[in-house]
């Protein structure tokens, strides 16, 4: 299978302050691939860096293009969607507006139709709340919110930045079940950023284990769940 | 009583044009949370082109719709050229590009079309509509036309998709770039949307006070009290204002006397900064420290 997302010897700092060290890794197309690490190894960093939100060295490619070096709006344009850390709602706007702005950069009105009943379908207290102004929405629902966001887009690559965060455990259940009919039914593949290791390599077909910005170890999901080692000293449970 | 009346009536007339004008101010406000000193002498400048247009020989409305479509591209061209650069300059930076604008544009006029007062054309008949006694046509449609451009505004930023992008992107750029939205080309087309509004008034206001370079510095001043009034950052906020400010200035005027007119607009800019700084409408901005 050829890599969606091929990433190599990838930096990323903020000003001066150095994140990422020179780190390789990739999406297979049609898969979900994790990253996983402690607080500040660099996982937001890392999102943030395939899209163009942070200054970056090395080589970046999306779909055999390079896209390092682009304006994040142009890589978005290539079917790149973000549910960024903190949602990124628009507070002001009402929900339907939000899911609106997810389909800006398409034309295809009854596509576009149908993606709003589906998303309503996956997430049907946005649809109880589609006039509320988004801002009011409780935490789940606005990550619920976010992904429907990030998928009127109709992405080829989803990134996710710890969905899970700060959701009662029976949400992060459904949303990840969701992650796992989006990824067979529509193919779309997904780079996922999570603190809740388990749930992130139960969903994942690979992972890479992140430490203060450098790739640790890589294989598949499995094989890293397996390991006890590895599971207690960066994994936590 | 009648002269209540007139007073307040022609006090709405001229509200409009602070109205269209506050609405200018804040449209770039939201985007930029800058005030934009030189939205006034935009809308001059825009005017002398009108009065070019006219003195050439084109219709009155030909030339109207065609200074504005010239002020969009004005606006854009500013933003893209001047603004664009100093994005993410300090803040002092911006308003010393705004005000140096605003002392360009004012010489600009003045050295090409020369610091003679010019009579501007109204489009509306000189006599009375519906004989009335209380105000005069020109009054009268330029209200309609205010009005006119205020309802546009709104349908298009509440019903369009390229309305909603740049709601979007005024609010929340970061993600707005994530859902693909360009977000600079939204700031600009914002600018190019000010710069017309800013145009209307002009042409509106011109028949009145008549054209000269510095025929919008008051009115800046006027729109600068309205749009404080309804909140800086609501539109529907400093439309009201405009017209409040309108009537307030015209009836306080014609009792304490002409002479003290612009004071009230800066006794109300005091006042509301005084008493509640987020104005009418405005949001309270609470921050954690």
């Amino acid at each position: 299978m050829a890599r969606l997302l091929d990433v190599r010897a990838l930096h990323a700092q903020y000003g001066p302050t150095k994140v990422l060290h020179g780190m390789d890794f990739g999406v297979e197309e049609g898969g979900i691939t994790t990253i996983l690490g402690a607080n500040g190894a660099g996982k937001t960093t890392t999102l943030r860096a395939v899209c163009g939100m942070v200054k970056t060295q090395g080589e970046i490619a999306f779909a055999g293009t390079r896209i390092d070096g682009r304006a994040t709006e142009s890589i978005v344009r290539l079917g790149v969607a973000h549910v960024p850390d903190g949602r990124g709602t628009f507070v002001s706007l009402s929900v339907e507006e939000n899911l609106r702005l997810g389909a800006h950069t398409r034309s295809d009105k009854a596509q576009i139709a149908l993606d709003f009943e589906r998303m309503y379908g996956y997430f049907p207290r946005l649809k109880e709340r589609c006039r509320q102004q988004a801002g009011t929405l409780s935490g789940g629902e606005q990550q619920m919110l976010a992904v429907s966001r990030a998928l009127m887009l109709r992405p080829r690559l989803l990134l996710l930045d710890e969905p899970s965060f700060g959701l009662a455990p029976r949400i992060v259940q459904e949303l990840f079940e969701i992650f796992r009919v989006i990824n067979q039914t529509d193919r779309v593949s997904m780079l996922l950023v999570e603190q809740n290791a388990a749930m992130a390599l139960r969903l994942a077909d690979h992972a890479y284990l992140l430490e203060t910005g450098r790739v640790l170890m890589s294989g598949s999901a499995e094989e890293l769940g397996r390991d006890e080692s590895i599971r207690r000293s960066y994994l936590g449970y | 009583m009648d002269v209540l009346l007139h007073q307040i009536l022609s006090g709405l007339a001229t509200g409009g044009i602070y109205a269209s004008v506050a609405l200018a101010l804040v449209m770039i406000y939201q985007a930029t949370h800058l005030v934009n000193f030189a939205q006034g002498e935009l809308a001059m400048f825009a005017t002398y082109i009108a009065w070019s247009l006219v003195q050439a020989g084109v219709p009155y409305w030909a030339a109207f719709f065609l200074t504005v479509a010239i002020a969009f591209a004005l606006g854009v061209v500013i933003e893209r050229v001047l603004v664009q650069p100093v994005e993410n300059a300090p803040i002092l930076s911006v308003v010393i590009v705004f005000i140096a604008l605003l002392v360009i544009l004012n010489s600009l006029a003045g050295w090409i079309f020369t610091y003679t007062i010019k009579p501007f054309p109204s489009p509306f008949p000189s006599a009375p509509l519906f004989g009335n006694t209380y105000v005069t046509s020109h009054e009268l449609g330029s209200i309609g036309i205010t009005l006119a451009v205020l309802a546009l505004v709104f349908v298009f930023f509440r019903f369009t998709p390229l309305g909603l992008a740049m709601r979007a992107a005024a609010q929340n750029p970061v993600s707005s770039r994530l859902v693909g939205i360009r977000v600079g080309w939204m700031l600009a087309l914002g600018w190019g949307l000010a710069a017309a509004i800013g145009a209307v008034a002009g042409i509106m206001v011109a028949p009145t006070v008549f054209l000269e370079p510095n025929m919008m510095s008051g009115i800046l001043l006027y729109a600068f009290a309205a749009a404080l009034l309804g909140g800086i950052d609501s539109p529907g906020g400093a439309v009201l204002g405009g017209f409040i400010v309108g009537v307030l200035e015209n009836v306080v005027g014609s009792i304490i006397g002409t002479e003290l007119k612009l004071t009230v607009a800066l006794v109300l800019i005091v006042g509301v900064l005084v008493i509640r700084p987020s104005g009418l409408f405005g949001k309270v901005l609470v921050t954690r420290v």
